[in-house]
């Protein structure tokens, strides 16, 4: 647990660290995307501006696709471009080159497209109450106990929803494709999480045209949190046809409002809840979850959300009697993709607002009531697989006593009798599962390359990007820090599917929990096997060895099954737990929540670099800040959508004091971090919101206008 | 037309469509990529360069703008020994993630550490908040200024 700097910071501060857009290639030229701004339609006809020079731009349509117009993962449902018909707002159906800028955008305005409207499903509520645009599989959990509800059971029943989030990267999406007509390879320079998802799909719409795509990521990834899982699989897929077409380099990069517009968000849902509560025992008997999900137009990766939210919907409590029935549906509007937590911010969202909601019917502190119900070791979940650690409650109990919750508690209330504006506090808590669900690690199968050249300097190849996590740094440590290497001789290698073999993408809080753990294993079985005690001394002295290549596999834990039909056993090999409490100022005149203070206590397992990992703690915790309270999309009308002037993320001044502490740093695992300190503090904002006016929300974000409208109208849950 | 300026201690002198983005000409025409695009309506802060004594966004300036003024990039404030600083502070704390934000916020804190200094965290989270970062929650940023702010003063820098 050692504050290795980052060895990019100092060049991306004074700008010499290379982003996409700080790329040129001789000849290059650019391209923009043509996207539908209709709904859902037929395309009837498609007029360009007279005044240009149609032969000086390069225009791709589905037409031109060689290979097949499927984006061939995660689900293969999506065409890279619309044919005939768009199916949402944002559907790309053209791609056009040129070789300056501002004539593109010029022309690229003036194009009209005449559309067939169709009826369309652009509104959230639509989509989600409507059963008939259920479309995917249905996922069910079921693990229903005979038991028989007493009639003084209380029933506690809510309707959950989260809105649309954005990813706000600060680098919109962007590629730079080079056709090389002599060997037949697309070289892509791209911005994004997973490039073998990029080489994939590339080969897919390319088809018999090339023989290889090539994809090699930009040196600085500008931020990601998901939003570069998918998408750029769409952009990569589009720029090379245009490349291929004009023959020249063509670079793509959105600007911001088309970036808000067209790309993927998080997943709107709602989530039902019913629950069955002994007002004896104080304890949750039975708890039935309908878990759904605004999809967007295509399935894409919305089927894997929909796994890992069904799978943490029932939060840390040990409930005898518990049904999950999780669906996708169906909307006009772009796909909805990865994005931080995947899924579990919406299942917390509602679990623990839930959890404070049947506490006040029975009268009792959400903590109290929390620790009666969390489950304990030898519990199990709602999958089957059994509780064996009882980290969660040390989380939940470390973080009270901290935060000085009761005593707080105590003060507010008073303090709140005598004031309009009110002071609250609220908890939640939560985990997450490292790595794909159930046998996806098994399935992806990861594989690294080492080379460990004549001077002892050790080259580490793997498809994992940099996209400011600090993964680079992180993963090159583990290995030096394993055999005690010097930290100048270790190096991450920037990703290239030519040279880097496949270790899987950069996402499901996977990369230091699969693959750092690889080469942290990798590096101490070397040194057993070659018996040194100094690596550098070994190569010295063994030259005629080296340079030496070394090829490194996955190896699934054997005791690790799960029934990817049945949802049963295990989903997940470690989890990460978490609790938080958050401290809210409400300013009753202006309905205004204000953020005073977020409590983190975390159980990661080893942390490896512990300034690294509070700097995701941070940022994790800001962004559900923006999603409990600012952070909202246009439901009807995604045309609308500019930029940062309609879409407000948290800025300086809005910043909390944040306090973290991670617990057990001893363990020998370092698991899964990144998407947790997402998931957990907005429910915990929600409740002290609770806490200090006692309106129950079910809807992020509590803008001033939807708590104005609460009060003024208690029943109307929604806008 | 001709527009003649200082940029980063230097006359330079260029001849542009004066309607040019700021931000394009010394992208484009001088190579300086560390003024990044991340919004293109002056509300995100990454192309933060010190115009006239004051951090503006240049993509909300036209190369016009420019004729006779005093510019100082990102590149420009990392030759500073107050930018020095900064970078060492930044680097420090580990508070750099994807980082595409921070030659902004590097040339927001450097007006800052010259025209005030004051260690003061309120004051620090107002000279930063025209700088938007998605990657941080901004505590390690604040750290990183407040840090270089005390060493101004303690004479340690």
């Amino acid at each position: 647990m050692r504050d290795i700097r980052k060895f990019d910071a100092r060049p991306k501060l004074d700008g010499s660290w290379k982003f996409l857009d700080d790329i040129t290639y001789e000849g290059m030229i650019y391209g923009q995307l043509l996207y539908s701004t209709c709904h859902h339609g037929i395309i009837k006809k498609i007029q360009f501006p007279k005044d240009f020079e149609l032969n000086e731009f390069t225009i791709v349509s589905a037409k031109d696709i060689v290979g097949k117009n499927l984006v061939p993962e995660p689900e293969p449902d999506q065409p890279f471009m619309a044919e005939d018909k768009v199916s949402h707002f944002g559907q790309i159906i053209l791609g056009i080159a040129h070789p300056s800028k501002r004539t593109l955008i010029s022309f690229i305005k003036q194009i009209q497209i005449d559309y067939q409207e169709l009826p369309a499903i652009t509104d959230i509520e639509e989509c989600l109450e409507n059963e008939d645009n259920v479309f995917g599989r249905e996922i069910i959990i079921d693990h229903r106990r005979e038991i028989e509800l007493e009639s003084n059971w209380i029933h506690s029943h809510e309707i959950y929803y989260t809105p649309h989030q954005e990813h706000a990267y600060m680098e919109p999406q962007g590629i730079i494709s080079i056709w090389n007509p002599a060997d037949r390879k697309m070289f892509v320079k791209a911005t994004c999480q997973c490039p073998y998802f990029v080489k994939h799909a590339v080969e897919a719409i390319m088809g018999k045209a090339i023989n290889e795509a090539v994809i090699e990521t930009s040196e600085g990834i500008g931020g990601a949190f998901g939003g570069k899982e998918d998408f750029p699989n769409v952009l990569a897929g589009i720029t090379s046809l245009l490349a291929y077409k004009s023959g020249k380099p063509v670079k793509i990069m959105l600007d911001r409002a088309d970036d808000f517009k067209i790309t993927t968000n998080r997943h709107p849902s709602r989530i039902e809840l019913h629950t069955y509560t002994d007002p004896a025992t104080k304890k949750i008997m039975k708890l039935n979850v309908d878990y759904r999900l605004d999809a967007g137009a295509y399935q894409t990766l919305s089927p894997v959300v929909l796994s890992r939210g069904v799978l943490h919907a029932s939060g840390g409590y040990n409930i005898p009697d518990v049904y999950i029935r999780g669906r996708l549906f169906r909307s006009n509007t772009p796909s909805n993709g990865a994005f931080r937590g995947f899924g579990v911010p919406q299942a917390l969202a509602a679990i623990e607002a839930h959890a404070d909601k049947i506490a006040s019917q029975l009268n009792m502190d959400p903590y109290d009531f929390r620790k009666t119900n969390i489950f304990k070791v030898g519990n199990e979940f709602p999958s089957t697989q059994k509780i064996t650690e009882n980290h969660l409650e040390e989380c939940l109990d470390r973080v009270v006593q901290k935060s000085d919750y009761r005593k707080k508690l105590q003060e507010f209330k008073e303090w709140n009798v005598a004031h309009k504006d009110k002071k609250g506090i609220g908890i939640s808590m939560g985990y997450h599962g490292g790595g794909y669900t159930g046998n996806g690690e098994k399935i992806l199968n990861s594989k690294i390359k080492i080379i460990i050249e004549k001077d002892a300097k050790v080259k580490i190849f793997v498809s994992s990007t940099d996209m400011g996590q600090g993964a680079h740094t992180t993963l090159a440590q583990m290995f030096f820090e394993a055999i005690k290497h010097p930290r100048e001789k270790c190096w991450v290698q920037l990703p290239n599917t030519s040279k880097t073999p496949d270790s899987g993408p950069t996402v499901a809080s996977r990369t230091i929990y699969i693959i750092g753990t690889m080469l942290q294993k990798f590096a101490l079985k070397i040194k057993d096997e070659m018996g040194f005690t100094n690596l550098e001394e070994y190569v010295a002295s063994h030259q005629s060895d080296f340079p030496r290549e070394f090829q490194i596999k996955f190896t699934p834990d054997p005791t690790v099954s799960f029934d990817d039909n049945n949802f049963r056993g295990t989903a997940y090999k470690d989890y990460s737990w978490a609790a938080c409490v958050s401290e809210i100022y409400y300013h009753a005149d202006t309905y205004q929540i204000e953020l005073k203070k977020i409590w983190n206590v975390l159980d990661i397992g080893h942390p490896v670099n512990l300034k690294i990992a509070e700097g995701q703690v941070e940022g994790g915790n800001i962004q559900a800040m923006g999603y409990a309270l600012t952070e909202f999309f246009y439901k009807k009308d995604f045309g609308r959508m500019q930029g940062f002037t309609d879409y407000s993320i948290p800025l300086s001044l809005d910043i909390p004091e944040i306090d973290i502490e991670f617990i057990h740093t001893d363990s020998d695992v370092a698991k899964g971090l990144g998407e947790i300190p997402m998931d957990y503090p907005a429910p915990a904002i929600r409740n002290a919101f609770h806490n200090a006016a006692g309106i129950f929300i079910n809807e992020y974000p509590l803008t001033p206008e939807r708590i104005f409208k609460q009060i003024s109208s208690p029943k109307n849950h929604r806008i | 037309m001709k527009i003649n300026f200082i940029l980063n201690k230097e006359a330079v002198s260029i001849d542009v469509d004066p309607m040019k983005r700021l931000l394009d000409v010394l992208r484009e025409d001088f190579g300086l990529m560390g003024s990044k695009e991340g919004c293109g309506e002056g509300e995100c802060g990454l192309c933060t360069v010190i115009y006239d004594n004051k951090p503006v966004t240049s993509c909300i300036l036209n190369a016009i703008h420019a004729d006779n003024k005093e510019i100082l990039t990102a590149e420009g404030v990392a030759e500073e020994p107050l930018g020095k600083l900064l970078i060492e502070c930044f680097d420090e704390t580990n508070a750099v993630q994807c980082g595409i934000c921070f030659p902004g916020f590097l040339v927001s804190s450097y007006h800052y550490l010259l025209t005030d200094g004051e260690p003061v965290l309120e004051k620090i989270k107002t000279a930063l908040s025209g700088n938007i970062c998605r990657c941080t929650g901004y505590k390690k940023i604040f750290e990183s200024v407040l840090l270089a702010c005390q060493r101004k003063k303690s004479g340690e820098a």
